[in-house]
């Protein structure tokens, strides 16, 4: 029974990390129909970056992090400028293996200048577990998923009053409409990159301050794809429900199965369920079906 | 296409050949000449290059099929050519399969598998394809490192190829063997993609639904472009465990699948020319940077460390994202390009 309770709350605090890096992909899909497969390496390179300021550079926390969502600031601007702006209304094919090439380029750069590996964060929440009801969880958890969900709440907020969000709904629900209402489309593209680049810097110190800085980020950010798919990709909210679920199958698979089947079936399961979901129902719980004319 | 002043077509078949003017036949005849000798005058490490880039060029060519033609991405290609790399270790380590068999047995199990991860693509595609192939080639590479038939991460020993008695132990044998093979997969795709199949494929790949409105069934189309994609990747799975003689799942990682994509768009989508001039010129950027980066680390101490592991991925990304935004038909439209230019010269209007 505590095990049982222990995975679900782990569970679902990790899967709410994964939600807020999706986030970041459905936002670039909603405004631009880009798909962002370097989402991954984002998370990888800004993890190093956090850990360069931190621990190499020795900054305090308070320039550090700043420092961090400046840096992905700049990335998300640099990359939609010089990759995805010269390839506006390309084939699709283009746009996503042009993020692929991104992504391999990012990774390139963290072997370059780290290239160590392997590293750990400094603690950056409190150490004691905590108990709830029979169950121990390591404080973290709790920490990550809080602050994901905090998030969450400004995101939604931002794209619900402010004038820019208003701009990037508007320009997910038709481009040439939102052209001709004066609303500078491209700079709402540069935006939703930068947009993702800093959830998806976030979302990463938060992984990394709880399981240390390796090329595993990688495969977070992979993972998240499967919570893009089960939500929906088009969908915030769906976004916020898959992640709980696809951190739920995750623990509690790994937790249940891995006697039965061997070790490291935990970080197959989100793949599992990207191929159940796509022969079932490819357009995710929330994702509007497209229904295409000739 | 264009042709040279003064050839004609009197019947069908010679409209349909290849090989069209005398011209043609010699700088034909003179390539496989170029080639076939390559072991004369090539000593073992180049022609060992030369094996992995006869290898990756029908790997490119199976996904050139794929997703030139029939516009299918597949992200995960290495881990297809997994697929064909174990079934022949399996078959031809475990129960004494002879070579032939083997290869052809490994072509068809990655054709299943990718049939079974091509399913989705009936109803997605784009990027739904695009992860469902990622999580095809996460879902392969985790079976082959937890089962007990593979050899997990030990890793599995191949025996070196051999037919009718005749074993391909010498990398020049080996060379004979793998240029064989893959001759004849370019061959196959070049007249695939002239034929029925090819045309549905690219009509497919133009508008899937416009496709199906004209009597393409589209179900059998972009399976059927999954088989050969697979199979082909089969083939070159199976060929590179016969020529490295031993298997590990590190052989065949999504970096790997990665830069296949990258060298069918270097190469040119949908063309025949395309996966040969961007396999190759993937596997000799390769070898340049493996042998200019130790020189360059020699000569500035101040570059770090990472570099040499560093300098590989960073050039490899950078090559596909410029191909993509400057030319984003491939070497092959330069060819064309140049081909045209040679032969209008010196009068090119």
């Amino acid at each position: 029974m505590a095990e049982l309770l222990q995975y679900t709350i782990t569970g679902i605090a990790v899967g709410m990390v994964y939600a807020l890096i999706a986030l970041g992909f459905a936002l670039i899909w909603k405004s631009s129909s880009v798909a962002n497969l370097a989402l991954g390496q984002l998370v990888l390179i800004s993890s190093w970056f956090t850990y360069g300021m931190l621990v190499q550079a020795k900054l305090p926390y308070w320039i550090g992090f700043p420092l961090t969502i400046l840096f992905a600031i700049f990335l998300g601007w640099m990359i939609e400028r010089f990759t995805l702006r010269p390839l506006i209304a390309q084939p699709i094919l283009a746009l996503i293996t042009v993020t692929l090439g991104v992504g391999y380029f990012l990774e390139g750069v963290v072997t370059f200048i780290w290239p160590m590996s392997v590293a750990a964060l400094p603690r950056l929440f409190p150490q004691e577990p905590v108990h709830i009801g029979p169950a121990v969880v390591s404080q973290e958890y709790i920490w990550a998923a809080g602050i994901s969900l905090l998030l969450f709440g400004i995101l939604s907020l931002f794209f619900k009053y402010h004038k820019m969000g208003i701009a990037m709904r508007a320009t997910a629900d038709d481009q040439m409409a939102v052209q001709a209402c004066a609303i500078p489309v491209t700079s709402v593209f540069s935006m939703s990159w930068i947009f993702a680049c800093v959830v998806a810097a976030i979302g990463g110190v938060l992984v990394s301050s709880i399981g240390g800085i390796t090329f595993g980020l990688v495969e977070t950010g992979l993972k998240s794809f499967s919570v893009v798919i089960l939500g929906g990709l088009d969908s915030f909210i769906g976004c916020m429900v898959a992640g709980p679920i696809i951190g739920l199958c995750e623990n509690l698979g790994g937790g249940y199965l891995t006697p039965l089947i061997g070790p490291g079936i935990k970080d197959i399961i989100p793949f599992i369920i990207i191929i159940i979901v796509m022969i079932v129902k490819p357009y995710g719980l929330f994702g509007e079906t497209r229904i295409e004319r000739i | 296409m264009d042709l040279p002043c003064g050839t004609r077509n009197y019947d069908y078949a010679r409209d349909m050949a290849v090989l069209r003017t005398k011209t043609h036949w010699a700088l034909f005849i003179g390539l496989l000449v170029i080639v076939f000798a390559a072991p004369l005058y090539l000593g073992n490490y180049w022609l060992g290059v030369c094996n992995l880039i006869g290898i990756t060029i029908i790997t490119i060519t199976g996904l050139n099929i794929l997703t030139g033609y029939c516009g299918q991405l597949s992200i995960g290609h290495a881990g297809f050519m997994a697929v064909g790399a174990y079934t022949t270790a399996i078959l031809t380590n475990k129960l004494g399969f002879p070579f032939l068999a083997g290869l052809i047995c490994s072509g068809f199990s990655a054709g299943l598998i990718g049939l079974i991860f091509g399913l989705p693509s009936v109803r997605v595609k784009g990027f739904y394809l695009a992860i469902t192939t990622i999580a095809a080639q996460f879902i392969i590479i985790w079976v082959i490192n937890h089962w007990s038939l593979t050899g997990g991460f030990v890793g599995i020993s191949v025996p070196p190829a051999s037919i009718g008695g005749f074993v391909f132990k010498t990398e020049a044998s080996q060379f004979y063997l793998i240029m064989v093979i893959t001759a004849i997969c370019i061959l196959f795709a070049k007249n695939l993609a002239r034929s029925r199949v090819g045309r549905a494929f690219i009509a497919v790949r133009d508008n899937d639904l416009a496709a199906e409105v004209m009597g393409i069934n589209l179900l059998y189309y972009k399976l059927l472009a999954f088989f050969i994609g697979c199979f082909l990747a089969g083939i070159a799975g199976a060929l590179l465990a016969h020529w490295t003689g031993f298997l590990n799942a590190e052989n065949f990682t999504l970096t790997d699948s990665i830069l296949y994509i990258g060298m069918v768009i270097i190469g040119g989508l949908g063309t025949t020319i395309g996966p040969i001039l961007g396999a190759a010129l993937i596997r000799l950027l390769q070898q340049g940077i493996m042998y200019i980066s130790p020189v360059l680390e020699s000569a500035f101490p101040a570059i770090p460390a990472g570099f040499t592991s560093g300098i590989a991925p960073m050039v490899f990304g950078l090559v596909i994202i410029l191909f993509l935004i400057l030319e984003p038909r491939g070497l092959a439209r330069r060819w064309t390009l140049f081909r045209a230019a040679y032969r209008l010269w010196p009068f090119s209007y």
